[in-house]
């Protein structure tokens, strides 16, 4: 056998297994999460190159791409369609969390991700005065933890919100400014989103 | 060594379920896999960083190309075939900005380090940092990650003698560079 183990080799291997927590961060897959699921797909030329698993493209090869594609968008020009530039999401650690640039249509829309603690709960929406508190709008996504985590475009502005436990029950965000609602005297959340 | 990989904690139905649409199933492979996706792409980036941003961008192709995961096929190779990637993308780069790889912040909780007054991880971070980005991944997926020589030929497409040869060509250097720190400790 070549790589037969000893003292060392175990002690590295123990060492390096050791070094990271065996539990994942919540907040870490929260964002992955929201990033996975806000991002657009990959258009079809994207998927075709990454189907080749290529580990680090060539300098070359970069340079031959970049030159074919130039190419092919001169020649394109014109005659496609334009399309808007999606950008990909890029997600921050705070919760309510704006997360810019945001991929949104709407000009000026920030998508921004609402995490909930709720380990018993079988179902858990956001609601709010941005989708006029439609309990079917904004359903959450439960992780195994038990958190459960949604992602929303949201206009620059104070927003009031909630979530609709179980499709009965309002709570509050424990992470966000708690007040009350004037309308229904119903504790609700502000998240403020910044303009861009 | 046997070239057999561990028993996969991984659900087999989890991808395939994922694959078919349920992002539950692709929220708790997510949890289930960042723990040793975090610890991978750590040690071969070598800061929290570019770490997490490999791990995050890795799930995120992953969500994007599920349609493209064999149903007979085992989860974690394939996944770490796209997060090696990504890794060797990130170490480009920063070759490209000729950065130096710093491992100051890679011990991520407080796992006892010293052993026989010798600060084990952070020698053992100096010693995989001078290693060609090769031997250092073929070293991490099969000792640390325990990928069996036949996965990680899928994730490296590197023939088995090759990659046999560079997690040997590691052990050798880790062997001799940790006994030469232990004998100057003393």
């Amino acid at each position: 056998m070549i790589d037969e183990r000893d003292a060392v080799i175990e002690t590295v291997r123990g060492r390096l297994r050791a070094s990271v927590a065996d539990q994942a961060d919540p907040r870490a897959v929260a964002r992955i999460l929201s990033a996975a699921f806000a991002a657009p797909a990959p258009s079809r030329w994207r998927r075709w190159l990454d189907a080749w698993h290529l580990p680090v493209m060539s300098r070359v090869g970069a340079a031959v791409v970049a030159v074919i594609a130039l190419a092919a968008g001169f020649v394109a020009r014109g005659v496609l369609p334009n399309r808007a530039p999606v950008d990909p999401m890029a997600v921050t650690g705070e919760f309510p969390i704006p997360v810019t640039p945001a991929s949104d249509p709407r000009a000026g829309a920030v998508a921004t991700q609402f995490v909930f603690e709720a380990p018993a709960a079988q179902a858990v929406a956001l609601v709010g005065d941005f989708n006029r508190w439609v309990p079917t709008a904004a359903p959450l996504v439960r992780l195994p933890s038990g958190v459960w985590t949604v992602t929303v475009p949201l206009m620059p502005g104070r927003h009031v919100y909630a979530f609709l436990v179980d499709g009965a029950r309002l709570e509050a965000d424990p992470r966000a400014a708690t007040v009350v609602d004037a309308d229904y005297g119903r504790p609700s959340s502000v998240v403020m989103v910044p303009g861009r | 060594m046997s070239s057999s990989s561990p028993s996969s904690p991984i659900d087999p139905s989890l991808p395939l379920r994922a694959k078919a649409g349920d992002r539950q199933a692709f929220a708790q492979l997510v949890e289930l896999c960042y723990p040793r996706s975090l610890r991978f792409a750590l040690h071969m980036v070598g800061n929290r960083e570019d770490a997490e941003e490999a791990v995050q961008d890795t799930f995120v192709r992953v969500y994007h190309h599920l349609g493209q995961f064999r149903d007979d096929g085992r989860f974690e190779p394939w996944l770490f075939r796209i997060l090696a990637n990504r890794c060797r993308t990130v170490l480009a780069k920063r070759r490209r900005h000729a950065e130096v790889i710093q491992y100051g912040d890679v011990p991520d909780h407080d796992a006892p380090t010293a052993v026989d007054g010798l600060d084990w991880m952070e020698e053992i971070h100096k010693v995989l940092a001078t290693l060609p980005v090769e031997q250092r991944e073929a070293f991490l997926l099969h000792h640390v990650e325990e990928l069996a020589y036949e996965e990680i030929a899928a994730v490296t497409g590197v023939k088995l003698s090759a990659l046999r040869m560079r997690v040997k060509r590691a052990c050798d250097v880790l062997r001799v560079r940790l006994a030469e720190v232990r004998r100057d400790d003393r």
